[in-house]
């Protein structure tokens, strides 16, 4: 609490040594799967089964993120998940880029050329971010089928699109809300048209608006497994699906340490995108889930 | 009621000095006004006073004893916020009484406390609403109800005032003004208005930049102003000031002053000891508004009344007054004439200086010549 | 000609923001309202492996599913996982965030430790989780190792307690964010208030408990709400964790839904329990949306 001073005394000191062990305690709690995720994937499995699995490796390996990277077997072919993680990246920049450039166009329209039950329409497009995507399923299944592109990761980027749109159009519209009108209007009267006040005056002052979008979108649809593995689940599968069908193998020896590298690999673009803008991916967090 | 005493206080933010040793002394039942534009650091000291500050150096002494070390809910003060500070999720009677529940006073002392407190500030009506059902107005009182329930030894206001509409700010500097009589609490008030300071204070202390300028009866800071900050800071509209040779004439000395047209005039000094010094000198002039009038005007008992025909640029009538702006020295200046005077821009008019309460400065320090 | 084409022109330049707007607009109507009625209509048919329009029947697809077993043993999980994940995230993201929130050196480490795991597919979260409670080779055999030789964890493989482990994962998933959002309603107090609570002589706890804590009811709502929606939707985690197991011990109605749809060739069952999710969510959100924008209209 900012305000407050401090009055020293023993029990106040008490307090504080509390205060800091607890916190790093629940600290340990967050990172430990983390560093046992990482510790593992560089055991031999020798000494996996050996030891303990909150030790740091007697004997440093990295057999398996090769493994994982060029060998493993995932479903019916064995070269490992890089195929998976080009995938995951063909379906994420598109599927990004579009959904961002259209929530963008779409806030610009829903708050500085409002027509009529612009209210209505932006409601109805909201719903869709909430829906359970088991709604879906069936009918989009049908529908990339008819359409050739089911089990591609064409599919996929149209998916990611669709349920991307409400998400973006509502950062957009929301960090566009509170632009000055009076900005819009001047340009209207110097004779600026639709396009031009987009690119000109509202497209150069989004800056933060786009990298929270970008970032919101880029995590949502990278991590997500269940359009993944309804519409996705052979070839072009994305890094998620192949994750999943690499652990979850039935058959054969449980290759931990491969299991742990893969994983690693494929939170490895999220994770970066946290630790370097953490900050715009808490402001998506906020704005996606505060207001309506 | 207590005295408090503010002795050498100096307060820096690590290495930015916020206020430079403080002094200021009152007695019980006055009522002190830190007033001062912001940034002067009169909010701090009134925090440092609270508690809610550490004190680089220095003492805060209420009734003789040092209370440095003494947290805030035991210096037996209260506080009035400039955000009011309600705690919306409980109502007005609960707000009021709950720095009497964190002390363990028994609830039926509470009560009654409370309903003491409500009737005095005529608020009884309003005891079982929230803050967000209250107008402004009303919320002020809440808070201020808050800190009369606690009968402390002293009260402290940060610019209790400022979130109100200008009617209502008069309004409740009334209030304030009758429950400090009718009380005869000890009180350190922080305000930027001066007028504030002017009509409420017992006592002015005038601040800037973390240094004190004057403290003093409102009296003293308005007609004896110790430097040209606290003249042209106090007083509304403010001090004329311009600068001027001094020069002798016949029966004493006097400030040349040119005027738009070029025809020069000698104004007639007070008679002061050091002024003499200053014959030939160039030093700052300070005149009030209502010492330059129309002849009617004029206060008709004092000895230093000097006539003069002057150009008027700007008329600016307020309904009230008349406010006729000139030009002497270079300068623009503001003279207070009645309502209904027949002063048109563009023409000359007969103006009456009154130069008793004229004051002189040194252009270097800014200090008054006393 | 060219009056027509300037009228053309013209009607373009008036209507250009709605056609803007009109793809994703259209896009909305057809993939999610559009789609919401088609799947309905196949949970009142009695389609198996592909959608069979022609075989109608009404509502009978959802008593059929509520007779399921695997349906009431996924509602029960329902149950208990959302009222644990909910209850478990918002204590935990608000003690976090009260902690956090009293001058620490190193605030902003710490808020990026307890965050991180929100920037993880769920399957990672699984993943991780399967490994570090593997019985035998996981926090046991830490455990076992430190000298706690009778130490026993194996709820991973424990019907009855499976489901305590996806609520284990998803906290650890998910308390953060609540944990951000609580901090930020804490920020947003007025600092006067907790001035005048210090001289009233309030201790720390009691201006928690008696101020601040009272006054961040926006906040639960909005961690309610958004919690219970992912509890609802939770399938990535459940599927990377459990796989549903051991047998169906952990099935939840997003597991049910995938497995009747696409491998138990029941896919009328399985559009039906896609509507209850549906219904589920819409009860919740659509108040809370209503309730939002009114608010804002009236502020």
């Amino acid at each position: 609490m900012a305000e407050m001073t401090r009055y020293d005394d023993s029990g106040a000191r008490f307090w504080r040594v509390a205060l800091y062990t607890t916190l790093i305690v629940f600290a340990v709690f967050y990172l430990l799967p983390l560093f046992v995720m990482l510790v593992t994937s560089f055991k031999s499995l020798d000494e996996i089964r050996q030891g303990n699995m909150l030790a740091l490796p007697v004997q440093w390996t990295i057999e398996p993120w090769l493994k994982a990277w060029g060998t493993a077997c995932v479903g019916l072919t064995c070269e490992g998940i890089h195929g998976y993680f080009w995938n995951s990246i063909k379906m994420v920049v598109p599927a990004v880029t579009i959904s961002t450039i259209l929530g963008a166009l779409n806030g610009y329209v829903l708050t500085k050329w409002r027509f009529r039950g612009h209210k209505w329409i932006f409601a109805l497009m909201l719903f869709g971010c909430f829906i359970p995507f088991q709604i879906v399923l069936i009918p989009m299944s049908q529908v990339l089928g008819k359409l050739g592109i089911a089990g591609d990761t064409a599919g996929l980027v149209l998916v990611h699109v669709t349920y991307g749109i409400g998400f973006s159009t509502l950062f957009f519209r929301n960090y566009y809300e509170a632009f000055p009108n009076e900005l819009v209007k001047a340009a209207m009267i110097d004779g600026a048209g639709f396009f031009r006040i987009f690119w000109r005056i509202m497209l150069p002052s989004s800056g933060p608006i786009i990298v929270v979008t970008v970032i919101w979108q880029f995590t949502n649809i990278w991590n997500d497994f269940l359009f993944g593995a309804s519409f996705a689940a052979g070839e072009g599968a994305p890094m998620t699906v192949a994750l999943n069908n690499l652990v979850s193998s039935s058959t054969g020896v449980k290759e931990y340490n491969v299991h742990m590298a893969a994983a690693v690999i494929a939170a490895f673009p999220t994770l970066l995108v946290y630790v370097v803008a953490g900050r715009y991916f808490v402001r998506g967090l906020m704005a996606g889930s505060v207001k309506g | 009621m207590s005295s408090l005493e503010i002795s050498g206080i100096c307060k820096s933010f690590g290495t930015t000095e916020v206020l430079k040793n403080i002094d200021i002394s009152i007695d019980s039942g006055d009522f002190l006004v830190l007033v001062g534009p912001s940034g002067c650091g009169k909010s701090t000291l009134l925090n440092m006073i609270a508690g809610l500050d550490t004190i680089t150096s220095g003492d805060i002494v209420i009734d003789a004893e040092v209370v440095n070390d003494v947290r805030p809910s035991q210096r037996d003060i209260a506080m009035v916020f400039q955000s009011y500070a309600l705690y919306p999720n409980m109502n007005v009677a609960k707000n009021i009484s709950f720095g009497l529940e964190m002390r363990k006073m028994p609830k039926a002392e509470r009560e009654q406390r409370v309903k003491k407190v409500a009737k005095l500030l005529q608020m009884e009506p309003l005891l079982n609403r929230k803050p967000s059902q209250l107008s402004g107005g009303q919320r002020q009182r809440v808070a201020m109800g808050r800190a009369l329930v606690r009968e402390p030894k002293i009260f402290l206001f940060d610019e209790p005032l400022s979130n109100l509409d200008a009617k209502l700010r008069v309004d409740m500097r009334t209030e304030i003004k009758k429950l400090h009589q009718r009380l005869c609490s000890t009180i350190v008030y922080v305000t930027h208005d001066q007028i504030e300071a002017m009509t409420l204070a017992t006592k002015i202390a005038v601040m800037k930049d973390g240094i004190l300028q004057q403290l003093g009866t409102p009296n003293e800071v308005y007609y004896n102003p110790s430097n040209l900050f606290v003249a042209s800071f106090m007083g509304s509209p403010s001090m004329n000031l311009l600068s001027a040779e001094v020069g002798k004439q016949e029966g004493g000395l006097a400030v040349r002053i040119r005027q738009e047209s070029g025809n020069e005039i000698m104004l007639p000094l007070p008679e002061v000891a050091s002024y003499r010094q200053w014959v030939g000198k160039t030093v700052t002039l300070g005149i009030r508004p209502e010492a330059i009038t129309d002849p009617g005007s004029a206060e008709s008992g004092s000895s230093l009344l000097f006539n003069a025909d002057c150009m008027i640029d700007v008329t600016e009538p307020t309904g009230a007054e008349l406010y006729a702006i000139m030009e002497l020295n270079e300068r623009e200046v503001v003279a207070r004439m009645r309502a209904n005077c027949d002063v048109q821009a563009g023409q000359t008019t007969n103006v009456t200086f009154n130069m008793q309460h004229a004051l002189l400065f040194d252009p270097e320090t800014e200090n008054r010549i006393a | 000609m060219s009056e027509k084409n300037s009228a053309v022109a013209d009607w373009l330049r008036q209507h250009l923001p709605k056609l803007v707007l009109s793809p994703s607009f259209a896009i909305t109507i057809f993939f999610v309202y559009g789609f919401i009625l088609y799947t309905a209509f196949i949970s009142m048919t009695k389609s198996k492996m592909l959608p069979n329009l022609s075989k109608f029947v009404g509502f009978e697809n959802y008593p059929k599913l509520w007779k399921t077993l695997n349906w009431q043993v996924a509602l029960d999980n329902m149950l208990v996982f959302g009222f644990l994940y909910i209850v478990i995230c918002g204590v935990l993201g608000l003690f976090l965030a009260i902690l956090l929130d009293q001058k620490i050196r190193g605030e902003g480490f710490l808020r990026t430790t307890y965050l991180y795991p929100m920037a993880l597919s769920f399957i990672v979260t699984g993943t991780a989780w399967k490994w570090f409670l593997n019985p035998g080779l996981g926090l046991e055999k830490s455990m076992h190792a430190w000298g706690f030789e009778s130490f026993k964890f194996d709820w991973l493989i424990n019907p009855d307690m499976a489901i305590y482990t996806i609520v284990i994962a998803g906290v650890w998933q998910s308390s953060g964010f609540v944990m951000a959002m609580f901090l930020a309603g804490l920020r947003g107090i007025d600092g006067e208030q907790l001035k005048a609570a210090q001289l009233d002589g309030a201790s720390t706890f009691q201006t928690y408990w008696r101020i601040i804590i009272p006054q961040l009811r926006a906040v639960y709502l909005s961690a309610f709400v958004v919690l219970a929606h992912m509890a609802i939707k939770s399938y990535d985690l459940v599927v990377a964790l459990t796989g549903g197991g051991p047998g169906r011990a952990t099935e939840m109605p997003a597991t049910f839904m995938y497995s009747y749809t696409f491998t138990r060739n029941q896919m009328g069952i399985g559009a039906a329990s896609a509507m209850i999710m549906l219904m589920t969510i819409a009860a919740i959100i659509v108040p809370y949306l209503y309730a939002e924008t009114r608010e804002k209209q009236d502020g």
